[in-house]
Parts: C-alpha cells; structure tokens; sequence
C-alpha cells in the first residue's frame, strides 16, 4: 500500500523529525495529550453524568454544564492540538492503522454529535433545570460513548500501527 | 521473596489470559484512561474550586462530598486494571525506574489526598493552605500521569 506523497513532505518536516527522533518530545506531548484526556474528558463526563442524573444531582444542571465548560474546552485545545503533533510526527505509521481511521470516523461523529444537539441541549443549559429532557440524557449517553471509542481506538493505534510496515 | 511474588503474577491464571488474546492489554488500558478522567476529572474539579478557578457558586465541601464516590471509583478502576497490567509482566515493571518513580508518586498522592487533601476541602479551612493543597494535589496527580506515560520509554 502506497500513502500519499504529502505524507512524506509532512514526515520530513523539521518539526515531524523532532518530535519523532528527539527522545523526550514525543512522551512528553504523548503526556500532555493524555493530562488532556483527563481534564477534557473529566469535564465531559460529569457533565454527562449530571445530565443523566447520576452524579451532582445537588447542583442545577446549568451551573455545572457552564462551570465546567472552559475547563471542557481548554482540555479539548490541548489534547488537540497535542493529537495533532502526533499525527505530524509519524503520518504515514498512522496513514496504515486502521484504528486511526476508524478514531477519525469518531473525530467526525463528535462534530455531527456538537451540530445535532447544540440547539436543544447545549445552547441554553438553563432550561433543562427543571426538567432534564429525553434529547438531552441520550446526548450524554452518545457523548460519553463517543468519548470512550476515540480512547480505545487511540490506544489501538498503538498496537496496530505496525501492520503493514 | 518478592522475585517469587513477581514470578508468580506472571503466571498466574489472568496473566496468561491477558496474554492469550492481543486485544485485551489494550482494552484493559483503555479503561485505565477512562479511569483517570474519572480520578483526576472528580479531583480537579475540586481543586480548581479550592484555587477559585471554577464552580464557585458551590462551596468546595459541597463539590468534594459530590464527587467523593466517583474519586473512590476512579481509584478502584485505576488499581484493578493497573494490577492487571502489572502482573503481564511485573518483573519488567519492577525494573522500570519510571513504573518505580510513578508507584512513589501513587503512594503520595494516595495518602495526601485522604489526609492533608480531605482537612482542606473541609469548611473554615484556611484558604491559603487550602489553595496550597489544591495546587499540590494537582501537580502530584499530573506528575502520576506524565510518570505513566514515560514508562513505555525510559
């Protein structure tokens, strides 16, 4: 299987070479991107556990979706832009997993997940503090599914990347 | 003593079931990551509280007795898959001078967070050694995690 000549403009890159062959650079963005998973994902998920009912039933449903929510998006940031320097460090290994793929196909449900529930969950959290709607428990149910698919499949990448080398 | 102990783990009975199928190590650690979302997630939140930075419309008390049972499933989910993946290969890992640094670490935090961590959260603590606290647990927790990941390197 061939990849894309990009992908070897991108692998030769002084940046790709630095981050892959430098010792420390790579572990340590790895880390990041895993510190990142905590904080994003934590925040992620007690939101979705509110949203369910399942933990802080205490507190308003709004307070906690907008409390948590910069943390939400300052974890998403970094483990972005993290994900991203890691692709860049090796594109065509990961150009060759298929875990990769299948994370990308839950990067893009994460997106069409943001689009369908925005305008009746997210948008205005204050509204469900009377009374959690159906819409907005099955959103969090597919959030922390979708959530814990770009874990498992990351992890994965790890073990089949070297397929077809 | 301890190398027997070792020895025995790996060959123990869940061991070679680990061993036996290639996707269970990375199931196994896959829950260990949604284990520390859950661990650090339910601890920063506090901590974020204690440094003013988040949720202060709840007192940290408030957060802490919220949160305090998904921190204990956070620790139990991370010490059962962690012992997992330990025991495939626990001479390695006995080895490793970061799975050595790491468990130190572990062991810290541990202890800090039931003890120093649990007087801060309380009401009428000092807000000063409060936010001490805070800032200590969550650079332990980070240092736990980053120390994690060197494993697979150093």
């Amino acid at each position: 299987m061939t990849e894309p000549t990009i992908l070897e403009w991108i692998q030769n890159t002084w940046l790709s070479q630095a981050i892959r062959e430098g010792g420390l650079p790579y572990p340590v963005i790895g880390g990041l991107h895993l510190l990142s998973i905590a904080l994003f994902g934590g925040m992620l998920l007690f939101t979705d556990l509110r949203l369910l009912g399942w933990a802080m039933r205490d507190r308003k449903v709004s307070e906690v979706m907008l409390q948590l929510r910069p943390w939400k998006w300052l974890g998403f940031v970094v483990v972005t832009v993290t994900g991203i320097l890691l692709m860049w460090s090796e594109p065509i290994r990961l150009y060759h997993s298929p875990s990769f793929w299948v994370k990308m196909v839950f990067f893009a449900l994460v997106g069409l997940h943001a689009l369908a529930f925005r305008p009746a969950v997210y948008r205005d959290p204050a509204r469900l503090d009377s009374q959690i709607t159906g819409q907005a428990k099955l959103a969090a149910a597919l959030s922390m599914i979708l959530w814990a698919g770009l874990i498992v499949c990351g992890r994965l990448i790890a073990f089949d990347a070297s397929f077809d080398q | 003593m301890l190398n027997s102990f070792l020895h025995w783990l790996v060959n123990s009975p869940w061991s070679h079931w680990i061993n036996a199928y290639e996707w269970i190590f990375p199931a196994i650690q896959s829950v260990h990551f949604i284990g520390f979302a859950v661990l650090i997630g339910s601890i920063a939140i506090v901590d974020l509280r204690l440094l003013g930075f988040g949720m202060r419309r709840q007192s940290p008390a408030e957060l802490a007795a919220d949160l305090k049972r998904w921190t204990l499933l956070g620790v139990a989910m991370m010490l059962c898959t962690g012992f997992l993946m330990f025991s495939t290969d626990a001479i390695t890992y006995h080895n490793n001078p970061s799975f050595q640094f790491k468990m130190t670490c572990l062991m810290v935090a541990l202890v800090f967070h039931f003890t120093i961590h649990r007087r801060a959260v309380r009401p009428g603590a000092g807000p000063v050694g409060a936010k001490l606290a805070a800032g200590a647990s969550l650079l332990l927790w980070t240092t736990v995690l980053m120390a994690g990941r060197m494993i697979a390197f150093v």
